[in-house]
């Protein structure tokens, strides 16, 4: 309302807001970042006894299970952190939104950049982990791995709008979310090959966007292939009406959030 | 000057949610571009223009939309009907704490707030010290604001809301938090802000500051425009009307408690003098009954206030030792005489209560207004008899001695 210059109004807010939701997750803990970083080492070790130790999988397309997991694995657990913070993150800004004039989607911004952002320097230790115990990981996959994280978080960003803003007004949905996403995963081959899939059952599981996802990460770190493909527009393109759509619902709703919030 | 805010039919209606199945509807609504069907109003057809420089004071009852309102100006709401305009920077400082994160300490919430302004942080740099000496915190400055008492968040807010100096400076019921100094710091601070063209919209249950600090004041009554005018006429009217309407549900309340109370039946009020109105000289005769439940003799307690409510006088037929005549209908009767009055010339209301015998209890209340004949330039509510002396000579230091004896005569 107030004639002030919109963009970098908005930036200085985001910076803070940012600030904000990486101090406040580790505020008050005494191993504060380091347990960022130790976090994913541990589950690596984790999955390294479950996997290799108590399973013994047999490696896939010459590649150690532990790591076919892993570099999949990730980016699934990135964004469904990313959805559940996001999701009732409108609630610890209560004070402000009763208060103060802002945008509020500049929220769901904060939260959702602070979980990738600590979620994708994990992944790049686990892969430097690995590297480190001799699997073969393509670091030039990076090229492609990197974008591929931008597009996911476009998408994540576009479903975390639209399930905070019904979140205010639906408080059922934080609790419909976690075994709605503990479902998807094991419908998304991330702990399987799409390979193993019956074929009757294959072409569900493969229009699963992060199924494409996936597979594309896999073909990048796996096996170094980092050739530009048509599929990653339509992804970007995919990912982009999600983050409209979730954007749309947002700003639809969000006018009242100030009275139910 | 210029127009700095203007409002044109604004109207705010707030969903009513009573139902899980409600808030479903409510979703599906606003999904589809539909305003709420169940909808309370909140604010209904307010418009008015401030010029720059201009102070408004908004008063009302809990819930007639004050806050609503200053929401609406400040952008955190966004009206249902009707359209905002302001030309300027606002500052709004909405209720205790607006803005602030408990977990961070005072200093970082300076930040915060600076950033929800639109300043990044080399911006507020120069105005911290600023802050930091008005909100004179000292060394709590560095601690959690969890951990400060409403009226020290409430000092920071108000340092940080100020510092930067805003076009529109909205405050709601802020004052009413701080100590008593910085009550002072805060009026002084308006004061000041006014005298040098800032424009003021101050929402206060105290008439005392909205009198101070206001050309103009609007009075909301259920979400509408109840009254626009100088400050000090709207905050005389909302105190008579509110005197007015506390007495009303006193006797509700009292005559609810069942008939075997004492009560007034009857009270009357007669001008001596020709004519309706109260000659001060001539006076007034009372006549009022007051029923006995237990057939003891009643005491009745006479009061005189101003139109506004504030007491001028009151008295028991206790403390006068008069005794009442009984009457079979279990009534008893009070004849009363008001003579020489004081009082200067305007509008009274002389109450009754019935009491029990011992003057102890009071259980029922009935009004009658009157007014004082006359006109005069003399100020307060009643005239005390005065003789001006003479002057003793010309010599200053006698002239210094010399005192007014009021008393006598």
């Amino acid at each position: 309302m107030a004639p002030t210059p919109g963009v970098a109004r908005h930036r200085a807010l985001l910076r803070n807001f940012l600030r904000r939701e990486l101090s406040v997750r580790y505020l008050g803990s005494y191993t504060g970042l380091a347990w960022a970083l130790l976090h994913p080492l541990a589950l690596l070790a984790v999955y390294y006894f479950v996997f290799t130790m108590v399973f013994r999988a047999g490696g896939y397309q010459g590649k150690s299970f532990l790591l076919f997991v892993a570099v999949a694995l990730w980016p699934w657990l990135a964004a469904q952190e990313a959805l559940q913070r996001a999701t009732v993150s409108l609630a610890s800004y209560a004070g402000l939104i009763r208060k103060v004039a802002f945008p509020h989607e500049i929220v769901i911004y904060a939260s959702v950049s602070a979980t990738l952002l600590l979620q994708f320097a994990g992944y790049l230790i686990v892969l430097v982990a690995l590297a480190a115990f001799g699997e073969p990981v393509r670091f030039a996959g990076l090229l492609i791995a990197v974008p591929l994280w931008l597009v996911m978080a476009l998408a994540v960003t576009g479903l975390a709008l639209a399930l905070a803003a019904l979140q205010v007004y639906i408080r059922d949905i934080e609790h419909i979310l976690m075994p709605t996403l503990m479902i998807l995963m094991y419908l998304t081959p991330i702990l399987y090959p799409i390979a193993l899939v019956p074929d009757e059952l294959r072409p569900w599981v493969v229009a699963n966007p992060f199924a494409w996802l996936v597979d594309r990460m896999r073909d990048a770190l796996l096996e170094g292939r980092i050739a530009f493909a048509w599929g990653d527009l339509a992804a970007l393109a995919v990912a982009a009406a999600i983050f409209a759509g979730g954007r749309w619902v947002f700003l639809r709703l969000s006018p009242q959030f100030e009275d139910l919030i | 000057m210029t127009t700095l805010l203007t409002l044109s039919g604004v109207g705010k209606d707030y969903a009513k949610i009573d139902t899980n199945g409600g808030r479903l509807r409510l979703v599906w609504e606003l999904l589809r571009g539909h305003a709420a069907s169940n909808v309370f109003r909140a604010l209904d057809g307010i418009g008015f223009e401030m010029q720059r420089g201009a102070s408004l004071g908004v008063i009302g009852e809990n819930g007639a939309g004050k806050s609503t309102l200053l929401k609406i100006i400040a952008g955190v709401v966004k009206p249902t009907r009707g359209s905002v305009t302001v030309n300027g920077r606002v500052g709004a400082l909405l209720e205790l704490g607006s803005g602030f994160h408990p977990e961070y300490t005072g200093l970082a919430n300076i930040d915060l707030a600076a950033a929800l302004l639109g300043l990044g942080p080399d911006e507020i740099d120069a105005k911290r010290e600023e802050i930091i000496a008005f909100a004179d915190l000292g060394e709590h400055i560095r601690d959690p604001i969890k951990h400060y008492s409403s009226g020290m968040v409430v000092r920071l807010g108000f340092a940080v809301a100020t510092a930067l100096r805003p076009d529109v400076l909205i405050t709601d019921e802020v004052l009413a938090v701080g100590d008593e100094s910085f009550q002072k710091k805060c009026v002084a601070w308006m004061e000041g802000y006014l005298e040098q063209g800032g424009t003021l919209l101050l929402c206060s249950h105290s008439m005392y500051h909205i009198q101070r600090l206001c050309r103009s004041a609007l009075w909301l009554d259920h979400g509408r425009a109840h009254m626009y005018d100088s400050a000090d006429l709207v905050a005389r009217e909302y105190l008579a009307w509110h005197e007015q309407r506390s007495s009303k549900a006193r006797q509700a309340a009292l005559s609810a408690a069942g008939a075997l109370d004492y009560q007034v039946r009857r009270v009357s009020l007669r001008a001596c003098g020709s004519g309706p109105e109260v000659d001060p000289a001539a006076g007034f005769d009372v006549d009022a009954a007051v029923f006995s439940p237990d057939g003891r003799p009643p005491v009745l307690a006479l009061g005189v206030v101003r139109a506004d409510g504030t007491a001028v006088y009151g008295s028991t037929s206790e403390i006068d030792g008069a005794a009442p005549c009984g009457r079979e209908d279990g009534s008893f009767v009070f004849r009363v005489r008001f003579q020489d009055l004081p009082l200067l010339p305007g509008h009274y209301r002389l109450r009754a209560h019935a009491m029990d015998p011992e003057g102890l209890r009071l259980f029922d209340t009935h009004e009658v207004p009157f007014v004082v004949a006359g006109t005069t330039r003399e100020l307060g509510h009643v005239r005390l008899p005065r003789a001006w002396q003479p002057a003793a000579g010309d010599a200053a230091p006698d002239a210094v001695r010399c005192r007014v004896d009021t008393a006598g005569h």
